[in-house]
This record gives C-alpha cells, sequence and structure tokens, in this order.
C-alpha cells in the first residue's frame, strides 16, 4: 500500500467516527427508513474511499451530503427501472417468467446503461435504444424519427461515441 | 490528495479515438463488405489506444444483448431529468408506497421496501420471501401488509390466511434481535422463532393460529394481559378478548400450502365451505346433504373438476345455474 493511500484510508476512517452517524441520521430523516439509510450511508464512504480524495475538514458534511444525494437518486432510478422492467415481464406467464437470476442480470445491465445513457441528448438516446435494444434498422429509424438514414447514423455514432468514452462505464 | 485509479482500463480514452471506433461500428453494423471488415481490423491493430476503444464498445453492446427483446424501451425509453431534492422526495414516496403491488416477479424478490402491501385473487396462492428470510406463503383470498422497523418485524394480516416461516433476520441493520409478529384485528402473534398458520376467519371476528414448530405468545387486543404462549402441535382460537383452549393442531393445516385441500370424513356442508374459499361465486351446499361425509385428498388448482367428480363418490348432483352459481344438492331432487 502506498503512502498515499495510507493517508487517505487514514483520513477516511477519520471522517467516518466524526460524521457517519450524523449522516445516518440525516438519510434516515428522508429517506424514511432505516435499512436504505444504512445502505447508502455505507455506500457513501465506499465512495469515498473510491474516488482516491477526501475533503476538506470543514467541507465534510456538504461533501458527504452531496455524494449521499447522488447515490439517492441513483437507487431511485435503479427501483424506477426495476418496477418498469417487473411490469413489462408480469404479463408472461409464469412458465416463462425469467429466473431471478436473469431477473438481477437483466436489471443490472438496464441500470448500467441508464447511467451511460441518460448524458445523451434525447435523438441521439433514442436512436440508438431503437438500434440496440429494438433491432430496427437505420432505414426505419429514420423513418421513425422523421430524419434522413445519415442523420441517423450520426446520432447513433455520437451516442456510442459517449458511451465508449465514458470513464466508469462498463469496467466489467 | 491523490486521485488512484486501480484499473488501467479506466483510464480516458482519446475523444478522437472514441469517435473513430463509434463509426466503426455504425458502418459494420448494416451491409459491411468483407473489405470494410478487414479495413476495421486494420485499424484496431494500427494503435493499442484503437483496440482498447474497440474492446470498450464490445462491451457497450454486450450489455444490450443482455436486455430481451420488448423488455428495454420501457425501461429506458423515457428520458429522465430530475433535480436533486426531487429525487429525494420522490424516494421517500415510492418507499412508502412500494411498488405497485401484485407484480409476479415480486413474488420471489426480497423486500426492500419499509411497508409494502401484498394479496391474493380468490383461488390464487403466492410464496414470498421477506428481507429477513422469512417465508410466507399465501392462501387464497388473502390480504397482508409488511412493516419492518429498527425494532420490530411486523406482518399485518388483513384478511385470509397465511403460512409464516419466520427468517434469521442476518441482515438486520439495527444490529439488535427484531422480534417478528403477526397482526391480525383481534391481536398479536408474536413468534419465537418459527412456523406456524395464522388465519383471519371471514365470518366471524376472530383468528386461529396453529404451531407447526417451536411456539408462538398471544396477545389479544382488548385483553393485552391474557398472553398466552401456545407450543408446536397445538392449535387456538382468539378474539378481541379471550383465547379459546388450545387443542391439537389440525395435522393437515398448512397443506394448502401445496395446493391441497385434505377431508377426513369431513362434513359435506364444511367441505363446500372450505372448497368456496378458493373460488368466485357462490357455492351452496343443500341441507339435504349438509351430513354426507367426504374422504380424500384434492387438488386446489381445479375446484370445478372436485366439483364434477363428487357424484361419484356421494349421492348428489352438482347443478349450476351460472359459473359463479353452484349448488350441491340431492341426487334424487333433481330426478325430472
Amino acid at each position: 500500500m502506498s503512502a498515499a493511500e495510507l493517508a487517505l484510508q487514514q483520513e477516511v476512517q477519520t471522517l467516518y467516527s466524526d460524521h457517519h452517524g450524523w449522516l445516518y441520521g440525516w438519510l434516515r430523516k428522508r429517506l424514511g427508513n432505516a435499512f436504505d439509510a444504512a445502505d447508502l450511508a455505507h455506500d457513501t464512504y465506499v465512495r469515498v474511499l473510491a474516488s482516491g480524495q477526501a475533503p476538506q475538514p470543514d467541507d465534510s458534511r456538504r461533501y458527504l451530503t452531496q455524494i449521499a444525494k447522488g447515490l439517492a437518486i441513483d437507487l431511485y432510478r435503479r427501483r424506477q427501472i426495476e418496477a418498469a422492467y417487473l411490469e413489462t415481464i408480469a404479463v408472461l406467464a409464469s412458465a416463462e417468467a425469467p429466473s431471478e437470476e436473469t431477473r438481477a442480470m437483466v436489471v443490472e445491465a438496464l441500470v448500467e446503461l441508464d447511467a451511460l445513457l441518460h448524458r445523451l441528448p434525447a435523438k441521439a438516446r433514442q436512436a440508438l435504444l431503437l438500434c440496440k435494444l429494438d433491432g430496427l434498422s437505420y432505414r426505419e429509424i429514420a423513418q421513425q424519427l422523421k430524419v434522413s438514414v445519415s442523420s441517423v447514423e450520426k446520432y447513433i455514432a455520437s451516442a456510442l461515441r459517449i458511451c465508449i468514452e465514458a470513464r466508469n462505464g462498463l469496467l466489467g | 490528495m491523490s486521485a488512484i485509479h486501480p484499473f488501467d482500463e479506466a483510464r480516458p480514452l482519446d475523444r478522437a479515438v472514441a469517435r473513430e471506433a463509434a463509426e466503426w461500428l455504425v458502418q459494420l453494423h448494416e451491409g459491411a463488405t468483407a473489405a470494410d471488415v478487414a479495413a476495421c481490423d486494420r485499424w484496431r491493430a494500427a494503435d493499442p489506444e484503437h483496440e482498447r476503444a474497440w474492446q470498450r464498445a464490445q462491451r457497450v453492446n454486450a450489455k444490450f444483448r443482455v436486455v430481451p427483446p420488448g423488455v428495454g424501451m420501457p425501461a429506458l425509453g423515457r428520458e429522465v431529468r430530475m433535480d436533486r431534492r426531487a429525487a429525494l422526495k420522490a424516494l421517500t414516496v415510492l418507499l412508502v408506497a412500494g411498488p405497485a403491488a401484485g407484480y409476479l416477479a415480486y413474488r420471489e424478490t426480497p423486500w426492500r421496501e419499509w411497508i409494502s402491501g401484498e394479496r391474493t385473487a380468490t383461488g390464487e396462492r403466492r410464496s414470498l420471501v421477506l428481507a429477513d428470510g422469512t417465508h410466507v406463503d399465501l392462501n387464497t383470498a388473502t390480504a397482508i401488509d409488511v412493516a419492518f422497523s429498527a425494532t420490530e418485524r411486523r406482518l399485518i394480516l388483513n384478511a385470509g390466511e397465511i403460512l409464516v416461516e419466520t427468517g434469521p433476520d442476518a441482515h438486520n441493520p439495527s444490529a439488535s434481535y427484531r422480534p417478528f409478529v403477526v397482526q391480525t384485528r383481534q391481536g398479536r402473534i408474536r413468534a419465537l422463532g418459527t412456523r406456524f398458520v395464522v388465519r383471519q376467519e371471514s365470518d366471524e371476528p376472530a383468528t386461529r393460529v396453529a404451531v407447526l414448530e417451536s411456539a408462538v405468545e398471544i396477545t389479544p387486543a382488548a385483553a393485552p394481559q391474557d398472553q398466552r404462549v401456545i407450543p408446536a402441535g397445538q392449535q387456538a382460537r382468539f378474539t378481541a378478548t379471550r383465547i379459546g383452549m388450545p387443542e391439537p393442531a389440525d395435522a393437515h393445516v398448512a397443506d394448502w400450502s401445496h395446493g391441497v385441500l385434505f377431508a377426513d370424513r369431513m362434513r359435506l356442508a364444511d367441505f363446500a365451505a372450505e372448497l368456496s374459499r378458493y373460488r368466485t361465486g357462490l357455492l351452496r351446499c343443500d341441507p339435504a346433504v349438509a351430513d354426507l361425509r367426504i374422504t380424500g385428498a384434492f387438488q386446489l388448482d381445479n375446484t370445478d373438476s372436485i366439483l364434477a367428480a363428487l357424484p361419484d363418490t356421494l349421492p348428489v348432483h352438482v347443478a349450476y345455474r351460472t359459473r359463479y352459481w353452484v349448488s350441491i344438492v340431492a341426487q334424487e331432487g333433481v330426478s325430472r
């Protein structure tokens, strides 16, 4: 372990003992439930460790709540996506319903894709989804979006470029 | 402060390289010739950074392939812009309201919401696993609410019947023991690490508890001093004011969780009443045949065929006025 990593661990440890109780209480008051508050408080510190940066001491709580809010949004989006997905497969007969493992895998992929795609411009996002999820040809997408085929190619190329560039995207 | 990047993978890609990779993907997606593929291969081989961009692109494609047809658009198709404070509020609402009850897929999904409702339709049965590892089977026409807090795991039985097998609660965030309680209109049943059946009777204001393993403790709502522990192998009925004498538990009390109704010389009227729990509409038993006895193990998934088979073993006729109005009558009563 390098000196920098050691120093960071030390800083995060202090950050934990000084503010974890407070952060948990803050989250709990806003989320109205203890499970998610405990999870998100924990994840917040994991995120600080992974970021490789500890905040200035007088900025600690603002920094922690900023991360925690981001995580709460992620959780909310995940539940929305999960709900939309479950609603879609709820119409399947139980024999065709995907296994729990498959469901978990699909939800995971959807959440990752959502994180990648949310920053795309609307048209580029729509074109990419129609291509990759619905399997439409460029010509069909062009008809649906009422643009030319070469515009569709441009949209998809720019969407893919942003996905490829995304630093945190799809490391697995 | 230092930035640590444990994965070389995470290194940012040059924007121009990412754009080239994206353009190759678009070009090869439709109607690519052998020459196109060869040209792309040459581009990939020309620079390790090209290859790295290409591999990332492949991972993006692979993610899309995990998503089955028809599933992704409803989940991702909407563009969502959300301001941060609204998200925190929305999260709270989502948690309190829970997901729309009755999703097929939620049947085995562990519970994360702190309170949520589940119900079964008439004739439907369902199994759930709660966040603490507890297994709950819901019998026909049953409605429950699950309310887990830091100090208690509470299940509210509003109607119907449940079989509970309490879980270890291993991931309890508060780290102290949280009692497991089933609440009915008549009172509370505290589980002492156990398996038991609770039925909210529909015609009378009473709850019936049958204990299969370990023990439970009953507290009537209006007489909390009259607590009573019911051990395994016993069952008891209670109202809001008193607990009936415990008696040996019916050996078949949880058969419904396997979709079976067991009858051992059961009065036909009682059998019809039991069967009607699993059917929509009216199932009437004529007093003239009410005391006939019936024996057997019946599959609850098809109550129509149970009814159709009755005349084979008993001197009865099953008269359908409509699909939802059925009478079991004496055979001579229908002779024309």
